[in-house]
């Protein structure tokens, strides 16, 4: 990764001594300096779900900067709230596409909010790149400009399962949605995988709002060994976990991707599988993690899939620019289709499906230790 | 027996928090008959000073005064700082439209509620604040009868939550001011005819609705650890249903409807499933509502002509 950082950044001194206006070298496309337009980024800034927005927010930031000094574009970022809300996802879309400068869109987090957003998206023929949103029906054809960096659930929920039943061996377990896409679309995939290996399921479902699950967690038997909690608000993960310390309650918590807050969430003895990975354990990724840590601090999983996305957006323009075009929606979009990087800051390589879907994704699996530090197991 | 018993502990702590706000809604329903939906974002803001308060003192893990007293300026500094934010919002927000077309103020307490909670953005951030209440206050403190926990935050705002109701009661029936506000409700006009300060008494049971408020929000702070901006609305939202099952302006009525609504939340999640609880709930407010329109505990009122 630094070697192939330096090649370009010899390049692309030779390129500024040469009075050239672009050319490629490794995975970077260098661009000419005119090679301005703009991107979008839907996200939970505000509300509940902000420390997912705000992380998303600055890795999104962080790849605009590098990119832009190394492609020598001028790419800006136009943000949008969508406090993780379809209804508000909505609004901050029609803006968006109504904004002819903005040529593709990252995000938003959630998959209810890309139901939301898909048909808007396609009308206006805006790509847009999750990199969060798991559910499976989403590339099933239907939203025809949209794309992600991460796994489908269509993996995780029976990888997920599959863990539980071979690992834990549960008699009996709970599982509790939390009314989202997201989360129902996890527990539908779950639920027949435990179900086929006799494990009796008591499926739950209860709001993003509620703060109180004492009158759930008193229907955690004693044979219920094992509660999983697809979710997207580790604050209430981790709200749901004292309730069983309160009621004495020995049940594991099994959560999901929004439950990798480790600032959040440190019920020891969890286990959290998630759809990005600890880049902080990635050697090639030293460099970014340091530079990102330094800049905003501490960082989970959900920062590092949006870097990737918006690397793959930066790539694309610089591209069109490349080939003397002026970047638009419909060139942006061809470009993020025939994407192929050889690797990522994810430690897998990057390209779409026919529907948008990651080719090869994969989850990872943590374990909370006693001290609520999360580290990554074989799954 | 077990589920029973837990469930409903479960359901009286959680009616207990529904009933503080609900007294609020009513009072102030039944003294300006004014649906005051900026009260769910003062126990927002009682919620917010309960945190700061620990934070002031060193925070969870590192407490520098003992933990009865850091409860005690808790609850007091929430209930006297959102009590005079209550009274503020009367005096610049509602008093200057007590004459004008109902819709108004009521406009006017939806512009504050949202002032409220963007103000609380702005000042505090959107992040999460957590009052981790376990690391000062331990689960195994608390009692233990049969297979049922009830851990001492639980006791505390049992004793705390009906100690307040049965003190406003007796508040109301038996002190001066109590009769002043059952006057000024009944008729302002006449009250004020009879030589009571109107525009005190109302700013007095804005304090006292707001001060429960405050009080509930450092309650939930302890209890559900999570304090943000936008909690305000649910739990406004809850409480006003409990005002209308009780009977709103009817002080035992939001009680009865706060301890009712949160029973019944529990048991339908302990019994039935936790999928259907708002389903059921609300169910039950519309039937409650068309048996009895003015709630289980409202009065007819006579319309003069």
């Amino acid at each position: 990764m630094k070697k192939t950082g330096i090649i370009a950044a010899g390049a692309l001194g030779a390129l500024v001594m040469a009075g050239c206006g672009s050319s490629t070298s490794g995975g970077t496309v260098t661009a000419s300096s005119k090679c301005s337009t703009s991107i979008g980024f839907e996200g939970p800034i505000t509300g509940p779900a902000s420390p997912v927005g705000d992380e998303q927010l600055h890795f999104a930031e962080l790849a605009l900067s590098m990119d832009n000094t190394a492609n020598k574009t001028s790419i800006k970022l136009v943000q949008g709230d969508t406090q993780l809300n379809p209804a508000q996802a909505t609004t901050v879309t029609q803006q968006f596409t109504s904004n002819s400068a903005i040529v593709g869109v990252v995000g938003p987090a959630g998959s209810q909010e890309v139901e939301a957003v898909g048909p808007l998206m396609a009308r206006a023929g805006l790509a847009f790149m999750s990199g969060s949103a798991t559910n499976s029906t989403l590339t099933t054809g239907k939203y025809p400009t949209f794309f992600r960096v991460v796994s489908n659930d269509g993996v995780q929920g029976p990888q997920d399962a599959n863990y539980i039943i071979k690992n834990l061996h549960p008699k009996a377990l709970m599982i509790v949605d939390d009314q989202e896409v997201y989360s129902t679309g996890l527990v539908s995939s779950m639920i027949p995988v435990f179900q086929a290996a006799g494990v009796k399921v008591d499926h739950e479902s209860v709001s993003q709002t509620l703060k109180d699950f004492s009158s759930l967690v008193a229907k955690v038997t004693p044979a219920t060994t094992v509660v999983v909690l697809p979710w997207q608000l580790a604050a209430n993960a981790q709200q749901f976990g004292r309730d069983l310390a309160q009621q004495h309650k020995n049940a594991v918590i099994f959560g999901t991707d929004g439950l990798f807050s480790p600032g959040t969430f440190s019920i020891s003895g969890s286990y959290v599988s998630s759809f990005g990975p600890d880049i902080t354990a990635i050697p090639a990724d030293a460099s970014l993690v340091a530079t990102a840590t330094a800049k905003y601090g501490t960082f989970g999983t959900f920062g590092p899939p949006i870097f990737a996305a918006t690397h793959v957006f930066d790539e694309a323009i610089a591209s069109v620019c490349k080939a003397g075009k002026t970047p638009s929606r419909a060139n942006v979009l061809a470009a993020v289709k025939a994407t192929n990087e050889p690797t990522s800051i994810l430690g897998q390589p990057i390209s779409f499906g026919p529907h948008g879907d990651l080719v090869n994704g994969k989850f990872f699996l943590f374990k909370l230790n006693s001290g609520g530090k999360y580290q990554l197991i074989p799954s | 027996m077990r589920l029973f018993s837990q469930e409903l502990v479960n359901g009286i702590t959680m009616g207990a928090l529904y009933a503080l706000i609900a007294l609020g809604f009513s009072m102030v329903y039944g003294v300006l008959k004014l649906l005051n939906f900026a009260h769910g974002d003062l126990y927002m803001v009682g919620a917010f000073v309960g945190y700061f308060v620990i934070q002031w003192f060193g925070g969870p893990l590192a407490l520098s005064i003992p933990v009865p007293l850091l409860l005690v300026i808790m609850f007091v500094l929430a209930a006297v700082l959102v009590g005079g934010l209550g009274v503020a919002i009367e005096r610049f927000a509602y008093r200057p439209l007590r004459n004008a077309p109902r819709i108004a103020p009521l406009i006017t307490a939806i512009g504050i509620s949202f002032f409220l909670e963007n103000a609380a953005l702005l000042l505090f951030g959107s992040q999460f604040r957590v009052y981790n209440t376990s690391d000062f206050i331990s689960f195994s403190s608390g009692i233990q009868i049969g297979s049922v926990n009830i851990d001492s935050v639980q006791i505390m705002v049992l004793v705390l939550g009906l100690g307040l109701m049965v003190g406003l009661r007796l508040l109301v029936i038996r002190t001066k001011l109590g009769k002043q506000m059952r006057a000024v409700a009944t008729d302002r006009e006449a009250a004020e005819m009879l030589g009571i300060n109107v525009n005190f008494t109302i700013a007095a049971t804005f304090f006292l609705g707001s001060a429960l408020a405050g009080v509930a929000g450092v309650m939930s702070g302890l209890l559900f650890n999570q304090v943000t901006n936008t909690i305000g609305f649910i739990a406004g939202l809850k409480a006003f249903t409990a005002a209308v099952v009780g009977g709103i302006g009817s002080l035992p009525g939001a009680m009865l409807g706060g301890l009712l609504l949160g029973i019944a939340e529990s048991f339908i999640t302990g019994y039935v499933s936790s999928t259907y609880t708002n389903l059921f709930v609300f169910g039950l407010l519309i039937v409650v509502m068309l048996v009895r329109p003015r709630g289980l505990l409202g009065r007819v009122q006579l319309q003069k002509v």
